[in-house]
């Protein structure tokens, strides 16, 4: 059974805390992650922006790197999502057509993982913090995310999970749509860093780093102390804490 | 549509966005007006309940329906036909407008009181009746508003959602020749009596189309005001324009789309008035219009057809919903849109009915492909993967930006190879020693300069999780536990499944 | 030659460019479907509601109850009376609290025998196109209270439906300043699609010129979010379930 890790490259270069708290937590149901080092990114970023042709080449490459896998999991419900995309782009290419069906069938976002496959909602963490949760739009919304993170933060001792306002709201991300319209994108960050703040939590989790780089770099530009950080990271260190 | 074309020539999407991102009142009232109509949307669906199957039920009946378009279309103009009703077909705005106006000369029209019609919007129709000396006069309040201020609607549901009751008592009270007070109950009642006046007056009443009933040939209105109800109950000839996709089969199927459109709407169960309007008075009744004719119009809708990408936009039934739920609609409204639709159905109907996309594309640029007008949909009409058709179209086309299109090219280079991506993220982690301060990027300069007005961009740690990987795999194997037998044997299942074609059943709507 | 025979001359000329026009126009979508065109009814396996919604239905006392509910929420009144006669009484009792001058009331039998033409004393009553020379539209535009008879009702939206006939005119239930809608009990449905099936079964020959639901009084958010009542409509409107 190879169980394969998609790092995605943002936590790869950026997050690497992410990635490797997932490892150690799988590691202790007895699942080894694998970890194809030819993985690079999923194309997002020039799948969203129309440029096709660049995006098969990376997915051809993210394709090519799980070929042999029979699970592969990422801490992303955007990157997984994109995947789901990938038969679209190669629609008119039989062979890879099958092989992007193939890949799309089994990829996991991370919590689904645990949750469906593994069957586990209580990880044995304690993490005493008032805590507030992110719903990433790609995530939840296009790839039905929405209760297997409660349900693992529901089992969570002595944290407090406090709801957050117009948590379904997207937090003005969207890849290149922050560079491209940086001012509509800062006017919803803003927005959503204030619903953070509403909240008074003193840590945001989310399942997408995109997003909590996104809200994090607001906060921390209005010099905001809320820790903000993945799921993984919160499950892992409150089973280290416990 | 040339008119709304060079509209977007003369600013950009951006350039708009900056004019409302920096008027207070009117974030302010978009905001305040999306969420009271969001919310109510979600407290009439969860009431009614089953909300999804609905929704995939109105889904077929749209696909259904523009699958046989030419068939029910046919069938609805010989039944109104039959039904006493004059049938006229229009390929163009051009075409539709000379009809209309045609009519209007026939009658000798001094003045046509109008319902609210988004279609009559698309062809500039009042102002082509104003150029022939007939005084066209819109009875919806909130279009009345924006009639009397030279505007367009900025919300497809609600138009002057960016007037404020003091802007509107001033643009009322230059009407009256008096001064109103800015209270509602007073301007609405000025509107009233005055409106009145017109209604009995007008020698044509102009309705747009909610729904044509193809096997009855009637048409159907949803509104709150009764304005529609006068406008085709008191003038003698009524003209409806009609979107030539506004077919529904049967009145069975009415009842489907009355479940989802004033839900998804304003959140009631009902309009307080849904007409069914079947051919002109009959010759032994007392009101209702002598002439009746309905110009079916379609003005670039055909051009969705036969494309798989974009047919379901015909599905689309004008309620609203996904103006409501964009965060993007909510920060900018309905005008930085720069077209006759706005918010996410208009980013994408828009560059459609005009078959340009180059022009049109940095309308679809304006949003975060969050899936919120998806979600939001009745009809479950997926826009933000329409938003990247779009863009993929523009660049296809040749007509992307050539600055993006290098920045695309390297981007693959980089991520199409796992050692180039390597090597440049080692070149990063150097180059960013001259501005990272306490782990963070503030500069304001070159494509950081969007972001860090913002946010703090992170630096890059000094070691990537690639870098890292064989120390903590080691450490955790060390400290790991041995499989589950009974989850081991689950996902074998999963996989043998899998194999047997299953398998796709763990999340995603593609 | 006069006007009306060159408006109808142009009116058949118009027709016989319609029906030109509509040959290639209908060909076009089909072309553009990528098939030939479709000349037999297609299978629409999707028609009306889901199968669960068909048999929903409340008992005759739920349906009252809800259609009540709903109604006062959309801001109408709601009165459950035991029979006409108390509906004469109510409506001369609300004639006299609004000092009612004009009423304007369907010709329907129900309503005749409601009489109250001879209840009302300080009112002039007029029964729709009771007389071929008078304007009827302005009879109901000057009319303080219309009155007509509901054909359904429907509990699950809270709307009353009416439609037009001779001797219904679709004035009456729009013009007046206060609506009275008179709703025999039997004829409460629970969903919508119950008498929207109906007009399927009556057939396109059969149909009114106009069918009307009318779920509460004519209203506006349209300045400032706030709700104005009575913008064109009628701003007050009574339904009254008899039985």
């Amino acid at each position: 059974m190879k169980v394969s890790l998609f790092i995605t490259c943002l936590s790869d270069a950026f997050y690497p805390n992410v990635g490797e708290s997932m490892v150690r937590l799988l590691a202790r149901y007895g699942v080894r992650l694998d970890f194809p080092p030819v993985q690079t990114c999923c194309g997002q970023p020039a799948y969203n922006s129309g440029y096709w042709d660049d995006a098969r080449k990376t997915a051809a490459t993210i394709i090519e790197a799980f070929d042999e896998s029979d699970f592969v999991i990422s801490p992303s419900g955007s990157c997984t999502g994109m995947i789901h995309h990938y038969p679209k782009l190669f629609e008119h290419d039989p062979v890879m057509r099958v092989k992007a069906e193939q890949l799309q069938a089994k990829s996991y976002e991370f919590t689904q993982f645990l949750v469906h496959v593994l069957g586990v909602t209580d990880v044995g963490a304690t993490f005493p913090h008032k805590v507030t949760y992110h719903p990433s739009c790609h995530g939840s919304r296009l790839l039905g995310v929405k209760d297997e993170p409660l349900a693992l933060m529901q089992q969570v001792k002595d944290m407090e999970l406090v709801p957050l306002p117009f948590a379904e709201d997207c937090c003005g991300f969207g890849g290149t749509f922050a560079v491209k319209m940086a001012n509509i994108s800062g006017a919803m960050v803003t927005e959503k860093a204030d619903h953070v703040l509403e909240s008074e939590a003193e840590v945001l989790v989310g399942l997408d780093m995109a997003c909590l780089m996104n809200i994090a770099g607001n906060l921390r530009y209005r010099n905001k102390p809320v820790r903000v950080m993945h799921l993984a990271e919160l499950l892992y260190e409150g089973v280290e804490r416990a | 549509m040339s008119s709304t074309a060079a509209g977007s020539k003369q600013s950009t999407v951006k350039q708009r966005a900056e004019l409302a991102l920096n008027d207070e009142f009117l974030r302010k009232a978009v905001k305040f007006t999306t969420e009271r109509l969001r919310s109510g949307k979600k407290s009439a669906s969860e009431e009614h309940g089953n909300w999804d199957d609905w929704r995939e039920r109105g889904r077929q009946i749209r696909l259904h329906t523009i699958a046989h378009l030419d068939y029910y279309l046919n069938l609805f103009a010989d039944n109104a036909r039959a039904n006493g009703v004059h049938i006229h077909f229009a390929q163009t705005d051009v075409e539709a407008v000379r009809i209309a106006l045609e009519i209007a000369q026939r009658k000798q029209a001094k003045s046509v009181v109008k319902s609210k019609s988004m279609v009559t919007e698309e062809l500039h129709l009042n102002r082509a009746l104003d150029s022939i000396g007939v005084e066209a006069i819109e009875t919806d309040l909130g279009e009345y508003i924006i009639q009397l201020a030279g505007e367009t609607p900025s919300h497809i549901i609600i138009p002057a959602i960016h007037k404020n009751r003091y802007q509107i008592a001033d643009l009322l009270s230059a009407e009256a020749g008096e001064t109103l007070a800015p209270d509602t109950q007073i301007l609405a009642g000025f509107v009233r009596k005055k409106l009145r006046e017109k209604f009995l007056e007008a020698d044509i009443g102009m309705t747009g189309c909610n729904f044509a009933i193809a096997e009855t040939g009637s048409m159907v209105l949803f509104e709150n005001e009764g304005n529609a109800r006068m406008v085709t109950t008191v003038p003698k000839t009524q003209i409806t324009l009609m979107g030539m996709e506004r077919i529904i089969p049967s009145f069975e199927d009415l009842e489907v789309m009355a479940t989802l459109l004033p839900r998804s709407a304003t959140g009631q169960k009902l309009t307080v008035y849904m007409s069914a309007i079947t051919g002109p008075r009959r010759s032994d009744d007392a009101d209702g219009p002598d002439e009746m004719h309905i110009i079916i119009v379609d003005n670039g809708r055909s051009n969705q057809l036969g494309d798989p990408e974009f047919q379901e936009l015909l599905n689309c039934i004008r309620c609203g919903a996904c103006l409501n739920a964009c965060p993007v609609y909510r920060h900018i409204g309905g005008h930085a849109y720069g077209g006759t639709y706005s918010g996410p159905i208009g980013a994408v109907l828009t560059p459609a009915l005009n078959s340009n996309v180059a022009e049109w594309d940095d309308i679809a640029n304006a949003s975060s492909l969050c899936g919120a007008c998806y979600e939001a949909c009745p009809v479950k009409i997926p826009l933000h993967d329409m938003l990247v058709y779009l863009r993929r179209r523009k660049v296809e086309s040749g007509n992307g930006s050539k600055l993006e299109s290098a920045g695309m090219k390297g981007f693959s280079a980089v991520m199409g190879d796992a050692r180039r991506m390597r090597s440049a993220l080692k070149i990063g982690q150097f180059g960013q020693k001259l501005v990272v301060r306490e782990g963070g990027i503030r500069l304001r300069l070159g494509p950081l300069k969007g972001w860090n007005t913002y946010r703090v961009a992170p630096s890059l740690p000094k070691h990537t999780f690639r870098d890292r990987w064989k120390e903590v795999d080691r450490d955790a194997q060390m400290k790991g536990k041995p499989l589950d037998p009974a989850v081991q044997a689950r996902m074998e299942a999963i996989v043998k499944q899998r194999q047997q074609g299953g398998g796709h059943g763990h999340g995603g709507h593609a | 030659m006069d006007m009306a025979d060159t408006h109808k001359e142009w009116l058949q000329q118009m027709e016989l460019q319609s029906q030109a026009k509509q040959k290639s126009f209908i060909d076009g979508i089909s072309a553009k479907l990528g098939r030939p065109r479709t000349e037999q009814p297609p299978v629409h396996p999707f028609r009306g509601a889901p199968d669960f919604w068909r048999t929903f239905e409340w008992t005759a006392e739920e349906r009252i109850e809800r259609f009540g509910a709903n109604f006062r929420a959309a801001g109408g009144y709601v009165e459950r009376l035991s029979d006409m006669d108390e509906v004469r009484r109510f409506i001369s009792d609300k004639a006299v609290e609004w000092s009612a001058k004009y009423v304007v009331r369907q010709g329907q039998p129900e309503l005749d025998e409601l009489n109250l033409e001879d209840a009302l004393e300080n009112a002039n009553v007029a029964v729709w196109n009771s007389s071929v020379d008078e304007e009827w539209k302005a009879r109901a535009a000057e009319a303080d209270f219309g009155v007509v008879l509901a054909d359904y009702a429907v509990a699950y939206t809270g709307s009353i439906t009416v439609l037009s006939s001779k001797n219904k005119g679709r004035s009456v239930s729009l013009l007046p300043t206060v609506l009275f809608a008179v709703i025999p009990a039997e004829r409460m449905r629970t969903r919508l699609g119950e008498p929207l099936q109906q007009f399927d079964a009556i057939g396109r020959e059969e149909l009114p010129a106009g069918i009307h639901f009318i779920s509460g009084p004519s209203r506006s958010a349209d300045i400032e979010n706030d709700l104005t009542i009575g913008v064109h409509g009628p701003g007050v409107v009574y339904a009254l379930i008899v039985g």
